[in-house]
């Protein structure tokens, strides 16, 4: 053997063997998508239009406040878009007043007269920082919601930069609706004191609370729904509460929540507050007694107890719960409230049961096909076709190995995609065994035959090859998931099968010849 | 074994015929579209809900959808998924503009209808998730264990309930108590207070989701754009590695491809989602592989052989390659025909894709492309009086013109 030959013969061997041994064992080196291995996937949307929405509204109170000390009342606003408002009922000699506020107060803001208005935006990087703030904390809580599920190896990506989408990947998650439900819930937790009806409780309708009022409602109260419920969690009907409009307490201010029985075994949750949310909270319970606590979770009211006695480091909160619900709320209230809502756009669920019928059955028929096309291969070109099979052997365990290697995740297309390239993997050695046989049939040894037929075949290999490649890789570029699946594995076993059959399969045939230096016939 | 040994077919002689044949093939499966009324677009492209649902006992599809209609879902479209006795039906219903889909009122109209009023204190087996049993275990406390130790319990039975939908995974669906009592390290506690509380539905759903209208519509737009940006550039490089002629007629071939295949695709009803359009692109990708294959053999033995006449040298060429086009094909054929019959449903419309492509890609490459590619040739250089052989020596085989003289003498 000469040296080259060995040095040849070395380099297989090691590639084989690292691809061989970084796919080993399978079960635990292959990536399985989703839709092998059973999951969840989700695609999600921020809205962000919600936190531009919330600072506007924060810079309005302020501006109204500000302006408030200063002796300009009676102010006017209205928000125009989601980043803008205007203010009425400002004398013209007032705008530079206004304007010291503005600047010390609203940084952020541009304002403007138009005519009796004064027109204020939002700066539009400001915006745009605050929606991009939003999504980055979207994320983080939904993260730590899904850490807090338990759910194994879950993926949860931000689509594109600056994109509002996010992308969760859940393997192994069996509710789905469970798991929207909590990932989707906003839970963003306030308290506030009740107006009317003294004592809390609230009352059957909207009409009832008006009239108390006299027709309208004070500024500062708004009208706010919750649902009564039965033992079993089954809604029975609607009640109505007047509220203050703001609350100086949130969710923010948990320290802590979890489950916990109430006095009749209920379930509840129990929280604690912050040191600074417990002394403020203190302050408000102190000087409100007597008045009903509405305890209102993303702007409905869960319930509203009666304030006894102050309170400043914990509480509970009581709202005929089931006890699977009380812990997916004491778990979201832990994790934090999402800065704005979040919208699903897609939503794919593969049971377990639909994966592994998915892998059996790929496997199945990448069985039979591979039995077929060997059997084919051996049966045209006889000894000749043990080469062909050989190195199509070799093909299958550098495609494995490739995808382990790269951490590539196999889904059900991509199996598809290695079962085609089984049948397409031939090509290049069809394309080389035809033409050695045109060789011979030419007159040739068989040595220069298969020396020619190598040198001729390469063209059509990679100019075939060529077009294909290209084909996976505009798959790869637009496709999504499981198709991108596919691609790579159409993409590797293609370049696999260049290298085992022009590379390797032209190493066995050197092998054989150098043996003996005349080799009469060729069994092909 | 050689199928076909120094064969002298004369491909090219009826190429007129063959290029009209291949024409009213395209037109046939464009009126066949056409006239089936529509493509079956699935919730990728369309948006919607999808659920798949195995039932206990053979489904009645017509039956089904009176239910669903008898709820106020009119245009469900409910099709058998899988093999007959698998008893799995996959059921898909639009969305409205903007709505967020959800698959839990499908699943409450089935339960309705299936496993009638359920009890205030059950739990379908076949329905919940471990998370949910596990809630409900804790309830029922078989072990007796809360009163002691919350969280042991706990513990004890988010194992209990996931050894149990383990074996749910088997078969998708239970049908039996049996299958629980017999559940390997299940204690029979566990398995006796399931039995005397809990059910077993008639139903489970194996998977399902929702594609929303903005999704839906995104990914019309890339599945198109990588379809037609490949063809195009698949275009650009045989024009570039080859001839105008040749580009020409690999394009019609993949044009007439791309369209008999939808035709028959149409016809069969198949969803036409995401893969599909990965197998079209793969499609693609082999027919102009099948295609190249052939023109790479023209453009050596034009080379070769200079006074040959551009017809001859084409039937020479398809000759010549003929075996390893048959063998190639038929072992792709063999690998995709596993895949369509044993590969499963899902990937029943994608492998049929593959299927059809291949033979109809293995007949452009001779009939179509060659044909087209000859044909032009005739075109184009009548006018200029020669025969159809003199074009080539002045067109030129561009980039090896030169070359090939030197390599004709070293072999």
């Amino acid at each position: 053997m000469s040296s080259s030959l060995k040095w040849k013969g070395l380099f297989i061997l090691a590639i084989v063997t690292i691809m061989a041994l970084s796919a080993w064992p399978l079960k635990e080196k292959i990536n399985l998508g989703l839709d092998l291995r059973g999951g969840m996937y989700l695609v999600l949307d921020v809205k962000v239009e919600d936190a531009l929405r919330a600072d506007r509204g924060k810079a309005i109170e302020r501006l109204v406040e500000e302006a408030g000390d200063e002796g300009m009342t009676g102010l006017e606003t209205e928000p125009t878009g989601d980043t803008s408002f205007v203010v009425r009922g400002l004398a013209v000699d007032k705008d530079a007043e206004i304007g010291a506020i503005a600047k010390e107060f609203l940084g952020e803001w541009e304002w403007q007269r138009r005519g009796s208005e004064l027109a204020f935006d939002l700066k539009s990087d400001e915006a745009e920082r605050l929606a991009d703030m939003a999504v980055r904390q979207a994320l983080q809580t939904i993260r730590n919601r899904i850490d807090a599920l338990g759910v194994s190896e879950p993926v949860i990506q931000r689509q594109g930069l600056g994109g509002t989408r996010l992308v969760a990947q859940l393997p192994g998650v069996d509710d789905s609706e469970r798991v929207k439900e909590i990932i989707g819930k906003t839970a963003f937790l306030e308290f506030r004191i009740v107006d009317y009806p003294l004592g809390g409780g609230g009352v059957a309708s909207e009409e009832q609370i008006l009239a108390n009022y006299g027709g309208t409602l004070p500024a500062n109260i708004e009208i706010l729904e919750g649902d009564q419920k039965d033992d079993m969690g089954r809604t029975l009907s609607t009640s109505y509460y007047a509220v203050e409009k703001t609350s100086s307490i949130t969710g923010r201010d948990l320290k802590t929540a979890r489950p916990g029985l109430g006095q009749y075994n209920d379930p509840i949750v129990e929280f604690m507050f912050t040191h600074d949310g417990g002394q403020r909270f203190g302050d408000i319970t102190s000087n409100n007694k007597g008045k009903g606590l509405a305890i209102v979770l993303d702007h409905r009211v869960v319930s509203a107890p009666n304030i006894e006695s102050r309170i400043t480091d914990s509480g509970i909160i009581r709202g005929q719960f089931t006890q699977a619900e009380v812990e997916d709320l004491s778990m979201v209230l832990r994790t934090g409230a999402l800065p704005a809502a979040v919208q699903i756009f897609e939503q794919r669920t593969v049971g377990p049961s639909l994966g592994q019928d998915s892998i059996d059955q790929g496997i199945r028929a990448g069985l039979f096909g591979g039995l077929l096309v060997i059997l084919c291969m051996l049966l045209v070109y006889k000894l000749t076709g043990i080469n062909a099979v050989f190195v199509l052997s070799l093909n299958i365990v550098l495609v494995f190995g490739a995808l382990a290697y790269f951490g590539a995740t196999l889904t059900l297309p991509g199996i598809a995609g290695i079962i085609l390239t089984i049948g397409m993997a031939v090509d290049a050695n069809v394309l080389i065994f035809e033409r050695i046989r045109e060789e011979l049939r030419a007159g040739r040894t068989v040595k220069s035959a298969v020396e020619q037929g190598f040198g001729n075949a390469l063209s059509s290999i990679l100019d075939a090859n060529a077009t294909t490649l290209l084909a996976a890789m505009f798959l790869f570029q637009f496709g999504t998931g499981p198709v991108r699946g596919f691609a790579v594995t159409l993409a590797v076993g293609i370049l696999a099968s260049l290298f085992t059959a022009v590379f390797v399969s032209r190493w066995i045939f050197d092998m054989l010849l150098s043996r003996s230096e005349r080799v009469e016939r060729l069994s092909i | 074994m050689e199928f076909f040994k120094n064969t002298h077919i004369d491909f090219m002689k009826y190429r007129l015929m063959w290029a009209a044949a291949s024409a009213a093939l395209v037109v046939l499966a464009i009126v066949a579209i056409f006239v089936h009324g529509k493509l079956n677009i699935g919730i990728d492209f369309a948006g919607g809900t999808e659920l798949i649902v195995r039932f206990q006992d053979a489904p009645d599809t017509d039956k089904l959808r009176a239910e669903l209609t008898a709820a106020g879902i009119d245009d469900a479209q409910i099709q058998r998924f899988g093999d007959a006795d698998s008893h799995e039906v996959v059921i898909r219903t639009p969305l409205d503009e903007d709505a967020e889909g959800d698959t839990s009122e499908l699943l409450a109209i089935l339960n309705a209808n299936y496993n009638g009023e359920p009890a205030a204190d059950g739990f379908d087996l076949n329905l919940g998730g471990s998370d949910a049993l596990a809630d409900y275990l804790l309830g029922l406390d078989p072990f007796e264990l809360r009163a002691n130790d919350e969280a042991l319990a706990r513990e004890e039975y988010e194992r209990a309930a996931k050894l149990v939908l383990g074996q749910r995974k088997v078969t998708g669906l239970f049908s039996g108590w049996d299958e629980i009592t017999g559940i390997d390290g299940l204690e029979p506690e566990i398995a006796t207070a399931l039995e005397s509380k809990a059910q077993i539905g008639s139903f489970a759903a194996l998977g399902g989701g929702f594609v929303g209208p903005a999704i839906g519509a995104e990914l019309r737009m890339k599945g198109l754009l990588a379809v037609v940006f490949s063809i195009l550039v698949m275009m650009l490089y045989i024009w570039v590695r080859f001839e105008l002629r040749f580009g020409v007629g690999a394009m019609l071939a993949i044009v007439h491809d791309v369209f008999v295949t939808l035709g028959l695709f149409a016809l069969m009803d198949f969803e036409f989602n995401l893969s599909i359009i990965a197998a079209f692109l793969t499609l693609v990708g082999y027919s102009v592989n099948d295609t190249v294959v052939v023109f790479d053999r023209v453009r050596e033995n034009m080379r070769k052989t200079r006074r040959e006449s551009f017809v001859d040298t084409l039937n020479t060429s398809i000759n010549q390659t003929l075996s390893r086009t048959i063998l190639t094909s038929g072992t792709t054929l063999l690998a995709v025909g596993a895949l369509y019959f044993f590969g499963g449903e899902v990937l029943r419309g994608f492998s049929f894709v593959l299927l059809v492509g291949v033979i109809v890609g293995t007949y452009s490459s001779i009939f179509v492309a060659s044909a087209f590619a000859l044909l032009w040739e005739e075109l184009t250089h009548r006018r200029q009086g020669g025969d159809s052989h003199a074009s080539k020596s002045n067109g030129g085989s561009k980039k090896s013109g030169g070359k090939s003289g030197r390599r004709a003498v070293a072999s």
